[in-house]
């Protein structure tokens, strides 16, 4: 770190610390990288052991196997209909009423602060909930899956802490100018604020994709299941499929296995993720930061 | 603000004035008091019977009748022990992990390899449980997983790491680690960003080496932020998360692996006693704000700003 001039024994001990760095970082990725390795061997590779970090006889057969089933297309589009829907209600749920109770002139601010922080530390618990979604009529709906989990009230301080740190001049050279608290919103705030919706918006997204429970708890019917829960399905009722004899996955195709299929299944439905995630990295440091400096 | 200020105590004034402030708010407080605060009043089912047609007003009262049911009832007594076990564990590997992990980052030199090391360390934490358990079951498997292949090669047994008690226990602190360690570094690395380069300058002028500089500087500099978060971690030790466990488990290991998340969902959504699982919801949740009052007075006792 500091250019203060090592001796002998400290740069050793620095050159240590780069290697026991890198062999953290490889036995990080490794569970990732041996997933893609199986998800691309053929049945002969993965049986025969060293399929690990590489690929062996690599083939696409089973990468073909799984997006040739309808089902993952139709768990595919629910996850992304679920994802992006209750991503932007979130937002906004977010974005508005962080805006509105970061303004000090609000009468009541403080009341209104604590309905939303009790939340975070008291809740129904899943039974009470369930029970208020069913009444609702959400069951076997996606509204199910939008509603109930669609505001974090960590994002919301977040949010809340962001706006406070906004100079107030600028609302008020707004308001002199004839703009009503909404214009002010949209016009001045907003624009200012798009890394930090950036990065709140991409920790709902992933939030909801990687959402499973609600999906089990609420659907009953599998053409409405989200991507996770139907990946939940896949990898675990292997030993069912293989006691009944009936190798529904592998669809007469007899060059994977259920393992590569497995593997490809979670590849498959953690890519997004990878491929969102150069963009959120590169804001959630600072985000997670704000969040800490509590409410 | 002096924009437009209405006398201070005419709240009509104000709320005239603000009235779109008002407004921008009410959705989230709908959704709160749908999603949130309607589901807590549920909460008294855990004092009643609750009926599917009366509905939660009509259904009878029971009084306590469903806590004394759970406390005589050993496999909830199972539930909380495990729960204890399993948060015990994480935090006894994972807290001093974080630490290190954070310290060697922060004397790495290169910025672009410790970027890169950092981003990739974080990864772990935006993967869904569900996969993470798929990643498992792909490595560890006792017939095809690669670690049980690469041991049986080099002459070891093979391990049954799913199923098996302590080797469960052993996998699922594994996977906890693995899934929060990269994470859990981002607050110590900004504390120790904040920590005073003339310190270190000073103490090497004084002919300090770097295990001593790390040691009376570094460490004592964010030892405020260590006891937060050791103080945070204790306050939720009676809370687990659903998923993790959830997803991990399997019959063999039960005895171990059933905590208050999974039985409360088992006992609520599997075998409908609706009552008996949000009796005991309510009971995690209490000892949980009990645990979090405790907490914070003895961060405020030490002098740090509190936590609530």
């Amino acid at each position: 770190m500091r250019n203060l001039g090592y001796s002998r024994s400290e740069s050793i001990g620095s050159a240590l610390n780069y290697i026991l760095m890198t062999i953290l970082v490889v036995a990080c990725l490794y569970p990732f990288l041996n997933v893609i390795a199986y998800s691309l061997s053929s049945g002969r590779a993965i049986l025969s052991g060293w399929v690990t970090f590489f690929p062996r006889e690599i083939q696409l057969d089973a990468y073909r196997a799984v997006l040739s089933r309808k089902s993952i297309w139709d768990s595919m589009g629910v996850t992304v209909f679920v994802t992006i829907s209750s991503t932007l209600l979130g937002l906004a749920l977010t974005t508005f009423s962080a805006y509105s109770l970061s303004r000090r002139r609000l009468r009541g601010r403080y009341f209104l602060s604590l309905i939303f922080l009790f939340t975070m530390y008291f809740s129904g618990g899943i039974i009470p909930t369930f029970i208020v979604v069913k009444n609702l009529g959400l069951i076997n709906k996606l509204g199910a899956l939008i509603l109930p989990n669609t505001m974090s009230i960590f994002n919301f301080i977040v949010m809340r802490t962001f706006f406070q740190q906004l100079p107030e001049e600028l609302e008020e050279a707004a308001i002199l100018d004839g703009c009503n608290d909404l214009c002010v919103l949209v016009r001045i705030m907003l624009p200012l604020s798009m890394p930090i919706m950036a990065t709140i918006g991409l920790f709902y997204a992933v939030g909801h994709w990687n959402e499973y429970f609600n999906s089990m708890m609420y659907i009953n019917d599998p053409a409405k299941f989200t991507l996770q829960l139907k990946l939940r399905q896949l990898l675990f009722s292997e030993e069912l499929a293989q006691l009944s004899g009936n190798f529904d996955l592998m669809e007469g195709n007899n060059t994977s296995m259920p393992e590569s299929l497995k593997a490809a299944s979670i590849v498959i439905s953690t890519i997004p993720i990878i491929v969102v995630y150069p963009w959120l990295q590169k804001y959630f440091v600072k985000g997670v930061m704000i969040g800490s400096i509590k409410g | 603000m002096n924009v437009a200020s209405p006398g201070r105590n005419s709240l009509l004034a104000c709320a005239r004035r603000d009235y779109l402030l008002y407004l921008l708010c009410l959705p989230a407080v709908a959704y709160l008091i749908v999603f949130k605060y309607i589901p807590m009043y549920g909460i008294t089912i855990a004092f009643k019977d609750y009926n599917l047609f009366r509905g939660i007003i009509k259904s009878d009262w029971a009084g306590i009748a469903y806590f004394r049911q759970i406390f005589s009832d050993k496999s909830f007594w199972f539930a909380v022990r495990n729960t204890l076990t399993l948060n015990l564990l994480v935090l006894a590997v994972s807290f001093p992990a974080t630490i290190i992990l954070s310290l060697f980052l922060n004397e790495i030199g290169s910025a672009l390899y410790r970027r890169i090391a950092q981003s990739l360390l974080y990864l772990p934490h935006f993967i869904s449980w569900v996969v993470v358990a798929g990643l498992l079951q792909n490595m560890l498997s006792v017939k095809y997983g690669s670690v049980n292949y690469v041991l049986t090669r080099a002459g070891f047994q093979p391990i049954p790491f799913m199923i098996e008690e302590n080797w469960w226990i052993f996998t699922y602190v594994l996977a906890e680690l693995w899934k929060s360690l990269g994470w859990g570094t981002i607050i110590y690395l900004a504390a120790l960003s904040g920590v005073n380069e003339s310190l270190y300058e000073s103490a090497y002028m004084d002919g300090a080496n770097k295990r001593q500089r790390i040691w009376y500087i570094t460490i004592p500099s964010i030892k405020p932020t260590i006891v937060i978060m050791l103080i945070l971690s204790i306050s939720k030790m009676m809370t687990i998360g659903l998923d993790a466990p959830l997803l991990l488990q399997n019959a063999k290991v039960l005895d171990v692996a059933e905590v208050i998340s999974t039985y409360v969902y088992k006992m609520g959504l599997e075998r409908v006693q609706y009552s008996f699982a949000t009796a005991v919801g309510l009971f995690q949740s209490l000892v949980n704000i009990i645990l979090l009052v405790i907490a914070n007075a003895i961060t405020r006792a030490m002098g740090e700003e509190g936590i609530l």
